[in-house]
């Protein structure tokens, strides 16, 4: 059963001739309890993708459902509700609330929930002992080291059991051995039956993935499945080895309905761009598809 | 969802603690504001109490009869005549006036009050502070004040050179406590004390006056020992049916306007005429400077208002968090409310404190008897509350508004 269906999902942002394509049609779908890594170049749009995922932006066009449930179009509270109940965020930054302890922090999307203030610090608690890091728990996010600041941030996602781990760049802070740490802790998880998404740059720890992921230029444009503890390692050759390929029919039918919207001034600069893009887009969304059928 | 509030509350309390210095520059405006309101709210409070509380002490329903041409610069003045601030006399009424307002239908009781000058000769040697009045038996009864010893003057003194004393001029005279029986020269004559006066808790009829000071004689003797020269500065009267008052004012006008063959160089008060003039004017100038002081609760409150605002700038990433582990617009608004509203709240407490200071102050170190009333304390901190939630929801709802993503980027 997936869990998460993107179909021909955009995001664009700023306007006129600032506007730029974050994600160009993206379509992919995950099952339930997928270890999925995305990977690419910066500014590909995998932190938007991540986002738009997490439901923590919207996508411009398309349609995303989210437990099969439509996710698209959701009201900012509806949003919120499902962000705390079915998402559990990692951030490269860990963004803990420095000015709370460790426990308060872990504690602290319970509180939305309307948890009592005991049970809130028992289950925070159990939480922090299950990552390792349970002496820390009356210390400030800043009296910790990167892993174990970390390990918090794992802890606070993890507490109101989410089915859905998303992780951007877990590991962009930390050393190797601290990042090796972490990406146990996340392959524990998945072995508990989450559905986990990180974003990495570092090819090894695809390692711990079931699919890895490539973009460019806001298009997935690799989806492979990967034995866990094996490199997925055509990484390198999708992601450096563009298609040469180039047909008359894609470059004639370039302009995409999206680009209409844009505004004429912005067109002629960004044509050469978007047909490499067309061509790329359109094979990665064929593997998908096929992907999803096998 | 009641924990749900609390852990607003805690968010609010804590994010107040983190930044003390900030706070108190923004509470500042609304503890002035608060004390200010509260200070002078209470000081005009103090005066209507008193002016209210001689009304009530007179009795409502008391007339004065009053000559009416004041003359500042009249020649007539001496040492004790002198200190009748505004009372400055043409000597307009007589012995004949006094008769016409006995002898006015309804009138219950009359009491003349006229100023001898001259000096004081007591134990303690020579006593020129107070006033020498002369008056009749009924002026106890007029005023409503009643006697520590011995007795006031009666209808068989007349004649007779007794006298009864206000207990600040009793202890200036005499050396022992109680002088009943002792006795003081004035014009040559001795004159043995019938009685002491309570202490006056104010001063009744004029401000200036303290019959604490003041030495009664009865009236006769006083025109005697003058030679009907004494000036009869005040009649008082009050009538039989408390409802009549206005009626009894007007024949009591008819008749000594007829004894002065049509004159009008005389003037009859009521009591309540004057009570209702002052106290307006003292309302009315509680208000103003109450409106005054509100405006400072306004300035202040566009303080906490700015103060709100670049706190909920400095946090967007905080908000960012917040939303991101699932907090509501509403959750993140009433946060910030909650901030707001405890920044404010703790400013009208501390206010409120600093106004009972200053109350404490001016009772011991001023004329003034500020009273703090509660409902003023409760209207000052009620206020200041509703400027904390009011000026709170513009950075609240800026705060709750913001996507989540452009929270999270934000640093």
């Amino acid at each position: 059963m997936p869990i998460i269906q993107l179909e021909d999902v955009s995001k664009l942002y700023g306007f006129g001739d600032a506007t730029t394509l974050a994600l160009d049609e993206v379509n992919l779908t995950i099952e339930k309890g997928e270890f999925v890594a995305v990977m690419g170049p910066s500014g590909c749009g995998k932190s938007t993708l991540m986002n738009v995922i997490g439901l923590l932006d919207r996508p411009s066009h398309g349609n995303y459902q989210l437990e099969n449930k439509n996710a698209s179009r959701l009201r900012p509270n509806q949003a919120a509700k499902i962000r705390r109940d079915t998402v559990g965020f990692i951030f490269q930054s860990y963004n803990l609330l420095p000015r709370l302890t460790v426990l308060e922090n872990v504690a602290l999307p319970l509180t939305y929930k309307g948890v009592t203030l005991t049970r809130r610090l028992k289950l925070a608690s159990q939480m922090l002992e299950r990552v390792g890091i349970q002496d820390r728990e009356y210390f400030y996010p800043n009296q910790l080291s990167g892993g174990q600041t970390q390990c918090a941030a794992i802890a606070r996602a993890l507490v109101n059991n989410p089915k859905l781990i998303i992780a951007d760049e877990p590991t962009g802070n930390l050393d190797s051995a601290s990042s090796r740490l972490i990406m146990e802790l996340l392959a524990d998880i998945h072995k508990m039956g989450n559905t986990i998404l990180f974003v990495t740059h570092n090819p090894e720890l695809t390692r711990y993935a079931t699919r890895v992921v490539y973009m460019h230029d806001g298009s997935i444009i690799h989806d492979e499945r990967t034995e866990l503890g094996k490199v997925a390692t055509r990484a390198r050759k999708v992601l450096y080895t563009l298609p040469e390929k180039t047909s008359e029919e894609d470059d004639l039918a370039g302009v995409s309905a999206l680009m209409k919207g844009v505004p004429d001034k912005a067109a002629p600069s960004r044509k050469p761009r978007k047909t490499t893009k067309k061509r790329t887009k359109k094979a990665a969304s064929s593997k998908t598809s096929r992907k999803a059928a096998s | 969802m009641k924990s749900l509030t609390r852990g607003h509350l805690k968010a609010g309390l804590d994010s107040v603690r983190g930044a003390k210095m900030r706070n108190f520059w923004t509470m500042l405006g609304i503890i002035i504001g608060v004390t200010s309101v509260i200070t002078v709210v209470s000081i005009g409070e103090g005066v209507k109490q008193q002016v209210n509380g001689q009304v009530h002490h007179l009795g409502k329903d008391l007339i004065t009869v009053q000559p009416a041409e004041l003359n500042p610069k009249t020649s007539f003045s001496s040492d004790s005549i002198g200190s009748l601030a505004g009372l400055r006399i043409t000597g307009s009424l007589s012995q004949r006036d006094v008769d016409v307002v006995t002898t006015t239908k309804g009138v219950a009781l009359t009491a003349p009050l006229s100023a001898v000058t001259g000096t004081v000769h007591g134990d303690k040697g020579n006593y020129n502070n107070g006033l020498i009045m002369g008056t009749t038996a009924d002026l106890s009864n007029l005023l409503n004040q009643s006697m520590a010893y011995g007795v006031f003057l009666s209808d068989d003194d007349i004649g007779q050179n007794v006298a009864v004393l206000g207990s600040q001029a009793a202890k200036a005279l005499f050396d022992v406590d109680v002088p009943l029986g002792h006795s003081f020269t004035f014009h040559g004559q001795t004159f043995i004390v019938h009685g002491i006066f309570n202490d006056f808790s104010d001063t009744p009829l004029s401000a200036e006056d303290d019959f604490n000071n003041a030495i009664f004689i009865p009236y006769d003797v006083s025109e005697s020992l003058t030679n009907n020269t004494a000036p009869t500065y005040q009649i008082l009267a009050r009538p039989n049916n408390p409802a009549q008052a206005k009626l009894v004012a007007t024949s009591i006008t008819n008749g000594i306007s007829k004894v002065h063959g049509g004159n009008h160089d005389f003037s009859v008060l009521q009591q309540n005429q004057n009570v209702a003039n002052s106290s307006g004017i003292v309302n009315l100038l509680t208000r103003l400077i109450a409106g005054v002081a509100a405006i400072s609760l306004l300035v202040g409150g566009v303080g906490i208002m700015n103060v709100m605002l670049v706190s909920v700038a400095e946090r967007m990433h905080e908000i960012g968090i917040r939303k991101a582990v699932g907090a509501t617009d509403r959750q993140i608004l009433s946060q910030f409310m909650i901030e707001a509203s405890t920044l404010s709240l703790t400013g009208g407490v501390i206010g409120v404190i600093l106004a009972y200071i200053i109350e404490f102050f001016l009772r011991a170190y001023t004329d003034l008897q500020p009273i703090i009333t509660w409902q003023i304390v409760l209207l000052a901190t009620g206020v200041s509350l509703a400027v904390g939630i009011i000026f709170g929801t513009i950075p609240a709802v800026k705060a709750a508004r913001k996507a989540p993503i452009e929270a999270l980027r934000s640093e």
